[in-house]
């Protein structure tokens, strides 16, 4: 008669035999991007400079490696699609900035092994009407997720630099 | 590199023109092309030349991420503290400062679904055989993701109980020293070797089921620690008897509850200790946690308890192979918690937060009939104190822990703990 631990192990076997690779791409970035707008806007191109470099800089706590960054407006609407690293991987995130509030975003790839959780509405829902404040934190608190440190981290440090691009982005 | 000069020019002027945004003055864009020039050369010297700096599901061409750092498939991580202890009574105990752990992460993506995982922790900055450092693999295991549902681990990996044995980075939890009840009932840091199934039965509602190695009882050594010194931790683990373990928690941002259990036979056929031949041992853990953090307030507590079966058996042959009346094995342990932390202040990233801790711990909560318990290992212990933390992943703690039983080990800690 077989164990209990016995009966686990050929369960997993069973199971590892019809397991099929999926990535962990929740939406596709093009397709958030239309659905903010209804249609696809031309993308247009932000030029950081030097103080814009430094800023991101604060709020990122490493300087952006790219230094044009792609982004979709139209009227007061503008979308960002914006990558930062929880632990291991990075995290790729849209967030749609109307009036300069946000008004929704989105965990659009996840690769991190712990913290995908960061990735539900009842998390996401947080950043609705978010604003930046003068020294350039999120208007309101963001509950974390036990176990999901960095990945909430990661997200609210996103969640700031798209809202200061967007008003950069206003200004120029 | 005259050419890449070219290109680039050639690749600036083509896409000013599709640039609708305010522009800055020629010689700031002059500037910033020459950085990203300069970035691409250095990015070009650090890595071999068909190496990919991005993982193979990057978003699409048209999602051009301007924050990211670049990836490589292999990442490093880590995490450490300090610590500094001191007594009220030092006739009994020795006042010490520690470098009580250096832990580096080593991970590599194989592809978009296999990846390889490991925690290499050294305990106590000096290890050699004169010494009382450790050098241990904490984690080593492979990790196959298959869909949200259901993914696979195999290797050396954290058992699933408790909220702070998978969890354990200093910033994480609260006071300089993890809680006894993690750490003497749940044998936190705790990993056995073995193939784990998890993933979401519905958003928020994780799981975790696997077989594993178990404890061995015939290495039974400390009471004090209840079932903690009968782990095996891979190193020439006794596998005769093998265990099966199972979680199940709920994680919405602000919320945690959850449960675990861990159960396998411990006698592994004599394998240390010929009188267990033939002795089930059967060892059972289990606990339930629940965390609430929302606003300032940030609440915990759990329930950890273990039951040992043949634990006679178990006590007489552990007495007849060491010669020691008190190596008595428990026939129960358990332990709880609860705690309550409040972030007074925050700037920036910076923030202060008081807590304190209440925990009743027992392991040896019933031995077996005909023998004794030590009253010194029912203990209950408050712990107040602060963490202030610098940056949300590096903190400075500081807290005095008071102990009801043996006061003796009454003591004020101090903590720097950060992790990346």
């Amino acid at each position: 008669m077989p164990k209990l631990s016995d009966w686990v192990l050929i369960s997993f076997l069973t199971l590892s035999a019809h397991a099929v690779a999926l990535e962990q791409i929740y939406q596709d970035p093009e397709v958030f991007i239309s659905d903010a707008f209804g249609t696809r806007p031309q993308p247009k191109v932000l030029w950081l400079t030097s103080p814009a470099q430094a800023e991101i800089a604060r709020i990122l706590g490493h300087p952006p490696t790219q230094l044009r960054q792609r982004y979709w407006a139209d009227g007061i609407k503008s979308v960002w699609i914006l990558e930062e690293i929880g632990k291991e991987e990075p995290i790729t995130a849209g967030f749609v900035i109307a009036n300069g509030r946000i008004d929704h975003a989105r965990v659009l790839v996840y690769r991190e092994s712990r913290g995908s959780e960061v990735r539900y509405p009842s998390f996401l829902r947080q950043f609705k009407d978010a604003t930046l404040t003068s020294d350039a934190q999120l208007s309101r608190a963001i509950d974390g997720i036990s176990g999901a440190t960095l990945s909430v981290s990661a997200l609210e440090r996103l969640a700031r630099v798209a809202l200061y691009l967007d008003r950069l982005s206003r200004r120029q | 590199m005259s050419i890449l000069r070219t290109a680039t020019g050639v690749f600036a002027l083509t896409f000013g023109i599709v640039c609708t945004a305010a522009e800055p003055t020629l010689e700031e864009k002059l500037q910033i092309l020459q950085q990203e020039i300069d970035n691409i050369k250095a990015q070009l010297a650090k890595s071999p030349p068909q190496q990919p700096t991005q993982p193979a599901n990057a978003p699409a061409a048209g999602a051009n991420a301007g924050a990211t750092p670049t990836v490589s498939n292999t990442t490093v991580g880590g995490y450490g503290e300090f610590t500094y202890n001191k007594y009220r009574n030092t006739d009994v105990n020795n006042n010490q400062a520690d470098l009580r752990r250096f832990v580096l992460f080593f991970g590599h993506r194989f592809n978009d679904s296999i990846r390889f995982y490991s925690e290499l922790e050294f305990e106590h900055a000096v290890v050699s055989s004169g010494d009382r450092g450790e050098a241990e693999l904490e984690q080593a295991f492979i990790d196959y993701r298959i869909n949200d549902a259901a993914n696979f681990k195999a290797g050396l990996f954290l058992i699933p109980l408790g909220i702070l044995n998978e969890t354990h980075e200093p910033p994480t939890y609260y006071g300089v020293e993890r809680n006894f009840v993690e750490t003497r009932i749940i044998p936190s840091t705790w990993r056995e070797g073995g193939l784990q199934l998890y993933g979401e039965f519905a958003q928020g509602l994780k799981y975790n089921i696997g077989v594993s190695t178990g404890f061995d009882s015939g290495k039974f050594d400390d009471p004090a620690f209840a079932i903690r010194s009968a782990h095996q931790e891979l190193q020439l683990a006794n596998a005769n008897d093998l265990s099966v373990h199972g979680a199940l928690n709920y994680r919405v941002p602000g919320i945690l509850a959850g449960a675990g259990v861990f159960t396998g036979n411990t006698g592994q056929n004599g394998a240390s200790n010929a009188a267990l031949k033939g002795v089930s041992g059967r060892l059972t853990l289990w606990d339930v946690h629940a965390k609430y953090f929302r606003g300032n307030w940030d609440l915990q507590a759990l329930y950890a308890r273990g039951t040992l079966g043949d634990a006679a058996q178990i006590t007489n042959a552990l007495i007849a192979s060491s010669g020691n009346p008190n190596l008595v094995a428990p026939k129960v342990f358990d332990g709880w918690y609860t705690q309550a932390a409040y972030h007074l202040w925050k700037k920036g990233d910076m923030s202060l937060t008081p807590f304190i801790r209440y925990e009743r711990f027992n392991t040896q909560q019933e031995v077996a009939e005909g023998f004794t318990a030590d009253p010194l290992n029912n203990e209950r212990v408050i712990t107040a104190g602060m963490t202030f933390r610098l940056h949300p992943q590096v903190v400075l703690k500081a807290d005095y822990q008071k102990f009801r039983t043996d006061s003796t080990k009454d003591r004020f800690n101090l903590g720097l703990g950060y992790m990346f």
